[in-house]
């Protein structure tokens, strides 16, 4: 009797968890947006905005999972110590990268489309994107790094992650672990 | 006859390329320097590593395949067997961004306000319907030639020759992808060769530069221009319309430049990677 009740629940409980875990990832996505622009609306001038953000998008973006990405298998080569300070430096110049984008009090008008779950603990929320006049199409990738974490952003169908890796790839294979971080190094102290 | 002449030049030049490339693919693939194909060996030095037993990952052996990441290997990297000299053209370019075209890019910018600036955007955009309208129908997509159709009626009559948007407002006409003509060879089937970096154009490869042409003979901004040089007529203004539209086309140009290059490690090899990812991206939509 219970059986006969439980089973349909059952069948449906399934795909529902799916979209379940969909629209969680879609509700953190659309928070981290909101909390990312009230603070760049409340920094003021620009200078200002890296500092700003960082704390925010510390909180959402997952920069280790980047970083060791961006490096590829040559990740397993460096040390504890190495992978840190390559995650800073790494982080350092997303956000300087990303802040540079921002017009403070200018919003995006960001249409989410429905969200695909590409493997287990994975999810892309696709979006478009209008801002001064221009669309773009924005692909949010997001995985299960405590909690629901933006892993990787691909604008105009350009992973900035493979971008990356074309990059820090070509550095490893010159000179290892040492050469990454130099490089990382050169890039962040470049004057704006 | 000029024109037939330097045109013909032009094609040769073009061609010549792909013909001794088509005969010597085979043992250029063999012959394929490791580092040019990043992520292919990433992937093999990777699965080696695996079967070695992961050893040399303290702390991280859970880690599994997590760096060989799937979104980040599947996306081919373009062939690149001419990188000194594509390197040398990218340098090149730099220096002419730096001191000639961003000068005017930021004068025109400082000269005309933002909402103009779109207008003449939208125009140019709006007359480049030929291109749009001829490579869909090449590509078998006749919704959307009939979508570019609409839109550019819609637009140049409801929106002064196309300095207004209306179609946007429609949603079947609104944020079509763009078409050229280097997608249609991509559409069928054509690979794209090996990557060049063109003086002043920047990134692209010998399938999109022969796309180039096709989009050039296309846009009927050039179009006064032909005809100028097929009847020797004494018009000098048939440079206005391509001129202007080069420079309108100029801020844009050179903030994609920027916002590939700046915080690059390696500015040459971001600047490839995008446009590869992005032409890959445009011939699928």
């Amino acid at each position: 009797m219970t059986l006969r009740f439980l089973l349909p629940l059952l069948l449906l409980a399934a795909p529902l968890a799916a979209s379940a875990q969909l629209a969680e990832a879609q509700v953190r996505l659309k928070s981290a947006i909101t909390e990312v622009l009230t603070v760049a609306d409340r920094a003021g001038n620009r200078s200002a905005l890296p500092e700003k953000l960082r704390p925010v998008l510390e909180k959402h973006v997952s920069f280790e999972t980047m970083t060791k990405r961006s490096v590829g298998p040559g990740w397993r080569q460096f040390t504890p110590e190495q992978q840190q300070q390559a995650t800073q430096l790494f982080s350092t110049l997303i956000i300087r990268s990303y802040s540079s984008k921002f017009t403070p009090g200018e919003h995006p008008a960001i249409t989410y489309q429905t969200a695909v779950e590409p493997a287990a603990g994975r999810v892309d929320v696709p979006t478009s994107m209008v801002y001064q006049g221009s669309h773009y199409t924005v692909i949010y990738r997001m995985e299960q790094v405590q909690g629901w974490r933006i892993t990787d952003v691909v604008i105009e169908g350009v992973s900035l992650i493979a971008n990356y890796r074309s990059q820090l790839d070509a550095q490893f294979k010159k000179g290892g672990a040492n050469a990454v971080i130099s490089s990382l190094t050169q890039s962040v102290s470049r004057p704006q | 006859m000029k024109f037939r002449a330097s045109t013909l030049r032009l094609l040769l030049l073009a061609v010549s390329p792909l013909l001794t490339d088509c005969s010597s693919s085979a043992t250029k693939t063999a012959v394929k320097p490791g580092a040019e194909s990043a992520s292919t060996v990433a992937a093999t030095t990777a699965k080696s590593k695996v079967k070695a037993g992961d050893k040399g990952a303290p702390g991280s052996g859970a880690a599994k395949d997590e760096e060989v990441d799937e979104y980040a290997t599947t996306t081919a990297d373009v062939s690149d067997p001419l990188q000194p000299l594509n390197r040398g053209t990218f340098w090149l370019n730099d220096k002419l961004y730096t001191f000639i075209l961003r000068p005017i890019s930021k004068g025109y910018e400082l000269i005309l306000p933002r909402p103009v600036r779109k207008g003449i955007d939208n125009a140019f955009e709006n007359v480049k319907y030929p291109i749009r309208v001829v490579n869909c129908t090449l590509q078998g997509k006749f919704k959307r030639a009939g979508q570019e159709t609409g839109k550019f009626v819609v637009n140049t009559v409801g929106g002064v020759g196309g300095i207004f948007q209306p179609a946007e407002k429609i949603p079947a006409l609104a944020n079509l992808p763009n078409e050229d003509t280097a997608q249609t060879f991509g559409k069928w089937g054509i690979p794209s060769g090996p990557y060049l970096v063109l003086p002043l154009l920047g990134p692209s490869s010998l399938r999109d530069t022969v796309g180039l042409a096709g989009d050039y003979v296309l846009n009927p901004v050039n179009w006064p221009y032909f005809w100028y040089y097929s009847n020797q007529s004494k018009h000098q203004w048939v440079i206005v319309p391509p001129l202007a539209n080069t420079l309108r086309a100029t801020p844009a140009q050179m903030n994609t430049y920027d916002t590939v290059t700046k915080d690059a490690v390696d500015p040459y090899l971001s600047a490839r990677s995008s446009y590869s990812q992005s032409r890959a991206e445009a011939i699928k939509k």
